[in-house]
């Protein structure tokens, strides 16, 4: 699975790469020298109990977060700072959203801009960022729709929509970029078990298309189904970063251990 | 056994509660106003001829006219300065910020009438002279007293403006802060700058959140206008004075006058609602 995109000769860079990252909210340290690889086409679930700084860890690739300390970079590319000797300074803001488009989000309430259709959803920042044609960037939301399953939603509002729907356009409208690497953030938290299924089928879709996917979950279904691996975190720190299997069938930590046995009750 | 449960089948009629209590309430409201209102015609309060006659009178319209293009204009300009203002205060730079609402406690904290004759008759104390040049050359723009730069109107129009910005200013922020952050996080994750989400997330989703306020607003600056009267404009309450003081007719002529005010306000009301039509809540 891990390198079955690079059939190329010359050496793959990570797709992410987390360096000894630390993050505070004021005097609380929430990631404390969080250090993690993922290669690409690599599916990693990344668990944990609600506040041991998972979501924060996956803003901070995109950098959403400001870091505190350590170093984050995308495809071998150093996110939201450039060194100057022996300092880190942040980028302009038109860099850093320039490095944003390499990274795609899909979030947990979804957030499609309610103000406009499904369509205008996915073409704006394409249009916007990628500065692309109306008719290009139109075609190519319809093919998403179609791949995530809902080729007549086009002229919807996000309000017209079920859940599952919405977040279905969410996935399409970070695909529109086209991203190397996909964040989910709890993808289906906010979904009742029979539409975090659809949810759940298209992610599925996307791990075999060879996406580089980090994935924040509680869902055992993508954890346990088609991720390669796992990183658990506790108190903003990972705790065990291990394949997938090895950590459902022996996991080594004791706070996995009771992790594991709330989420299969 | 009335309170069992029906199981022979039978369909019974369902009789929802009435409200009698309200509707009592509501006749004897009526009685009261149409007493009042009898009671009006019956005393002959005002001369209907008169109140006719003004009531499409060239002055009284033309002052009505004044009303609203002061009103109008002074509520595009107070919508850019609270945009501006809004914008300073959400910046996160304490300068702008405190600036902001410094500006904010000042312009609201003080009767607009005494903002009105402050510009009008202070400012061109303090400044007597209004010059402007090009810095570095010999090139002058104008250069007047400032008496004759501020006229009645120019008063009127930066008094209410300036005043008015304040209270948009707070509008417009509550209008920002009220979109979720979630959608700001969506747009700067697919790589959109500052400025784009400012101009094709916020500023859409905010606007539609302070129609409402807005209209009450524009509602409240037409009526303002009438202060302008203190300062020698001649919009509708002037006029209206004006005439009333030379013929007496003071009824009637208030009258007339309340009737336009109603007529603007009414206009603005129609204006909000189509606004709020055409970009309905999604």
């Amino acid at each position: 699975m891990i390198f079955m995109t690079n059939t190329s000769e010359k050496p793959t860079l990570p797709a992410v790469i987390a360096n000894a990252v630390s993050k505070y909210f004021g005097s609380l340290q929430v990631l404390k020298n969080v250090s993690f690889t993922v290669q690409p086409g690599e599916v990693v679930a990344l668990l944990g109990p609600s506040g041991a700084g998972k979501s924060t860890m996956l803003r901070c690739i995109n950098h959403l977060e400001k870091i505190d300390g350590g170093q984050v970079s995308v495809h071998g590319e150093l996110i939201g700072y450039q060194r100057q000797g022996d300092r880190l300074m942040e980028m302009s803001d038109k860099r850093i959203s320039e490095q944003r488009t390499t990274v795609g989000m899909v979030f947990q309430s979804f957030n499609l801009f309610r103000h406009m259709t499904v369509l205008e959803n996915i073409i704006t920042a394409p249009m916007m960022v990628h500065k692309r044609e109306k008719a290009e960037a139109i075609a190519q939301a319809h093919a998403l729709l179609q791949k995530v399953g809902l080729p007549d939603k086009a002229s919807f509002y996000p309000s017209q929509l079920s859940g599952g729907q919405q977040q279905r356009v969410a996935i399409a409208r970070a695909l529109a970029m086209e991203p190397e690497v996909l964040l989910l953030d709890e993808p289906t938290s906010a979904l009742d078990p029979e539409l975090s299924h659809e949810v759940i089928g298209t992610i599925k879709t996307l791990a075999d298309e060879g996406r580089t996917m980090l994935i924040t979950t509680h869902e055992m279904a993508i954890a346990r189904g088609f991720s390669d691996r796992v990183i658990f975190m506790v108190d903003g720190e990972v705790a065990e970063d291990v394949p997938a299997k090895q950590f459902f069938e022996s996991p080594q930590h004791e706070r996995s251990r009771q992790f594991l046995a709330q989420m299969e009750n | 056994m009335t309170n069992a449960l029906n199981t022979e089948g039978m369909s019974l009629q369902i009789v929802h509660r009435r409200r009698w209590g309200a509707w009592l309430l509501g006749a004897a409201t009526l009685i009261v106003v149409s007493t009042m209102i009898l009671a009006a015609v019956r005393a002959q309060i005002m001369d209907l001829e008169v109140f006719y006659r003004y009531l499409f009178d060239g002055q009284i319209m033309r002052g009505a006219f004044n009303a609203v293009v002061l009103g109008t204009l002074a509520l595009i300009i107070s919508a850019i300065i609270g945009l501006m203002l809004a914008l300073m205060r959400v910046s996160g730079n304490p300068i702008l910020a405190s600036v902001s609402a410094v500006y904010v406690y000042f312009f609201r904290g003080t009767p607009m009438l005494i903002q009105l004759l402050f510009w009008f008759n202070a400012f061109p104390i303090m400044f007597p002279d209004l010059y402007i040049s090009i810095p570095f050359t010999d090139v002058v723009l104008i250069d007047q007293r400032m008496t004759t730069v501020i006229t009645p109107f120019i008063a009127a129009l930066a008094g209410l403006s300036l005043a008015e910005g304040a209270y948009m200013s707070e509008i417009i922020r509550g209008g920002i802060m009220a979109v979720d952050d979630g959608q700001r996080s969506a747009a700067r994750a697919l790589g959109m700058t500052h400025n784009q989400v400012l101009r094709k997330i916020v500023i859409p989703q905010a606007g539609r959140i302070i129609i409402p306020a807005s209209g009450n607003q524009y509602i409240m600056l037409l009526k303002s206008t009438s202060l302008a009267s203190a300062i020698g404009y001649l919009e509708l309450l002037r006029i209206t004075t004006d005439i009333y003081s030379a013929n007496f007719r003071v009824v009637e002529l208030l009258a007339v006058s309340a009737f336009w005010y109603l007529l603007m306000t009414a206009f603005a009301t129609a204006l909000q609602t189509t606004l709020e039509k055409l970009f309905p809540q999604r």
